[in-house]
């Protein structure tokens, strides 16, 4: 897996590549803690390139998405599809997680 | 209805005869390579063979890790068979069982409201299942999947240790071949 990170003036975006499982999200959760440490308050997940998650990539997006509400941070995550979005289906949190189409969109969202 | 765990040693999902079987050590870094030498078995072009690689991988993960806690001198066995129209797989760890079904089920049975009554601040309590034993790394969410995914059911022995689970998949239309 790969985490590269882009700055969209005050919004970062997250680009995830490879697979988001029990071998690598805890990555995407240290990454994202510091960043929010650095005081970062808008940022997106982007998977348009995971082609694979599991219930730990799951419990990190969840885990995310927890730490965001409680400190006010706006978070989105966008880009999920195919067998990606089949997995978080069968957990049924499509309507739960912060979910947009496309990184444009969230980027749109954020700075609005 | 709530889609439950269910606990019947006379269960037939149970039945292991006429199925394929492996045996793994508790080793946590082959677990994803574990998988794949089981789902490769999977007959080519049945529908959306990511997922069962994936749906499988977590029960795996669930003996090695929580079952036999890793332990490099505990086993796992599994059995499984595949066909164009179904799944199986059983899987057996050397650990003390688990225990706590009935909670659960209790636990999936408030998620499972929250989410009809579409109250998401109360699912945020309901969105992982974790007990004094998770660690960083656990989802909390693999069988929550799991009873969705493996539509046939999702069974435990009484002592907890052997999980078997079945999948049905849609039959083919036949097609029609256009010159």
């Amino acid at each position: 897996m790969e985490l590269k990170i882009r700055k969209n003036n005050e919004i970062y975006v997250i680009d995830v590549s490879g697979e988001l499982d029990l071998y690598n999200s805890h990555k995407l959760k240290e990454l994202v803690m510091k960043m929010v440490n650095k005081k970062i308050h808008k940022f997106v997940i982007n998977l348009q390139n995971v082609e694979y998650i599991d219930s730990s990539g799951i419990g990190a997006l969840i885990y995310i998405y927890s730490t965001a509400k409680k400190l006010d941070i706006e978070f989105l995550i966008s880009n999920i599809h195919g067998s990606v979005k089949k997995v978080i289906e069968l957990t049924k949190l499509m309507n739960y997680f912060p979910i947009v189409n496309k990184v444009g969109d969230a980027v749109k969202r954020l700075a609005g | 209805m709530v889609k439950k765990i269910q606990q019947d040693d006379n269960h037939m999902l149970l039945v292991k005869n006429g199925m394929l079987n492996k045996e793994f050590p508790s080793d946590y870094r082959q677990i994803r390579y574990f998988t794949l030498m089981i789902a490769q078995k999977a007959p080519p072009g049945i529908k959306e063979v990511n997922l069962l690689e994936q749906q499988i991988s977590e029960l795996i993960k669930n003996a090695v890790k929580h079952g036999n806690k890793s332990d490099p001198n505990k086993r796992i066995k599994v059995w499984y068979s595949f066909s164009s129209l179904n799944a199986r797989i059983i899987i057996e760890d050397e650990g003390k069982g688990f225990k706590r079904i009935d909670d659960w089920n209790s636990f999936n049975s408030h998620r499972q409201k929250c989410l009809l009554d579409e109250d998401f601040e109360k699912l945020a309590e309901y969105v992982a299942y974790r007990t004094s034993e998770s660690d960083d790394n656990d989802g909390g969410n693999a069988l929550f999947a799991a009873t969705e995914y493996w539509d046939e059911g999702v069974v435990f022995n009484r002592k907890g240790n052997t999980v078997a689970v079945g999948k049905r998949f849609p039959k083919k239309r036949p097609g029609i071949e256009i010159a």
